[in-house]
């Protein structure tokens, strides 16, 4: 039988698959990166209508059922995300400032 | 020992009004002025360079730290000995400078206090008193009030507490890096004036403060 919870996360992956699909129409993602997240959605979609394949895994770690392990994974991503998100925003800050310092200081040498 | 090579540094942001003010009671006291315009949106650069003050200009806006950072830069480049820095909101009367020059003379940081007065929001009163305590304890460093701007230092101890943060926050970064340094400081007492548009620290600033102090005990190392 298939839950409600199925029926979300396939119509959430493939809502990522048409915008992943949009970004590379726009040329903002190139054939390699599409190709990443397109293939990235579908496991995301097999493992929605399927979570019995993730069995294995799900018995190794000792969760009790799949969606544990989704849970616990989406979290794990997560953190990582913001993590990796708050490292690149410290690394542009920095940038930013050191060129528009660099500038103003230039600019008026120049006068 | 003799101080001679004094210069101002002015970070601005959105001051057509007053910079020109502060300009020109400054010049009275100093070598240079610096006025460096923040990413404005208004005329405080051309306020400003009427009076015959060098002004660099932040394309966008970063914050007072960047800014004053950017000005002593500048200013130790062309050969300022003492800096002297001050707010460009006609908070803080460019009078005083004389008795920060005089206090130079025997000490490398002179901070200031803003006298007690009813006109100062309870929030900031709270907040410095907070952020006091904190710096003490942390830092060893006994200030009346730890976020008044109106500072100034000589070229040595600015290499020495050059700050990172961009922000409010690097009026306590400088007080930390003092402390950590074992500059010589002191400070003197000043009277401000508080316009209805205060523009200054927040409370949210001053958790970050806070937050920072302890950040900046454990992992700054200079």
């Amino acid at each position: 039988m298939v839950l409600g919870i199925q029926i979300a996360g396939f119509l959430f992956g493939l809502f990522m698959i048409y915008y992943s699909f949009l970004n590379f129409k726009r040329k903002e993602f190139t054939v390699k990166e599409f190709s990443f997240w397109l293939f990235l959605w579908i496991i995301f979609i097999i493992i929605t209508l399927f979570p019995f394949i993730l069995d294995p895994i799900v018995k190794t770690f000792g969760f009790f059922r799949t969606l544990d392990l989704l849970i616990i994974s989406g979290f794990l991503f997560l953190i990582a995300a913001i993590f990796y998100t708050y490292t690149i925003t410290r690394k542009n800050q920095k940038q930013l400032e050191t060129i528009v310092r660099a500038m103003a200081m230039k600019r008026n040498k120049g006068k | 020992m003799k101080i001679s090579n004094v210069w101002a540094v002015i970070p601005a942001y959105n001051e057509e009004n007053n910079i020109a003010k502060i300009i020109k009671k400054a010049k009275k006291y100093v070598d240079g002025i610096i006025v460096v315009d923040d990413g404005s949106k208004d005329k405080t650069k051309e306020a400003a360079e009427k009076v015959n003050a060098v002004v660099l200009k932040h394309i966008v806006n970063l914050g007072k730290g960047a800014a004053l950072k950017t000005g002593c830069d500048y200013a130790v480049k062309n050969g300022a000995e003492f800096i002297i820095a001050l707010d460009a909101d006609a908070q803080h009367n460019p009078d005083y400078i004389p008795r920060f020059i005089e206090k130079l003379k025997k000490y490398h940081i002179v901070f200031s206090y803003r006298k007690a007065s009813s006109k100062m929001p309870f929030v900031l009163r709270f907040g410095n008193w907070f952020i006091s305590r904190i710096a003490r304890f942390l830092y060893g460093i006994s200030l009346n009030d730890t976020q008044c701007g109106f500072r100034a230092f000589s070229k040595e101890a600015y290499k020495k507490i050059r700050w990172n943060a961009s922000d409010y926050s690097m009026e306590s970064e400088m007080i930390s890096k003092a402390g950590k340094q074992r500059l010589k400081y002191v400070q003197i007492p000043i009277q401000t004036i508080y316009s209805d548009k205060y523009k200054g620290t927040t409370i949210m600033d001053g958790i970050k403060i806070v937050l920072s102090m302890f950040w900046w005990k454990l992992f700054n190392n200079r």
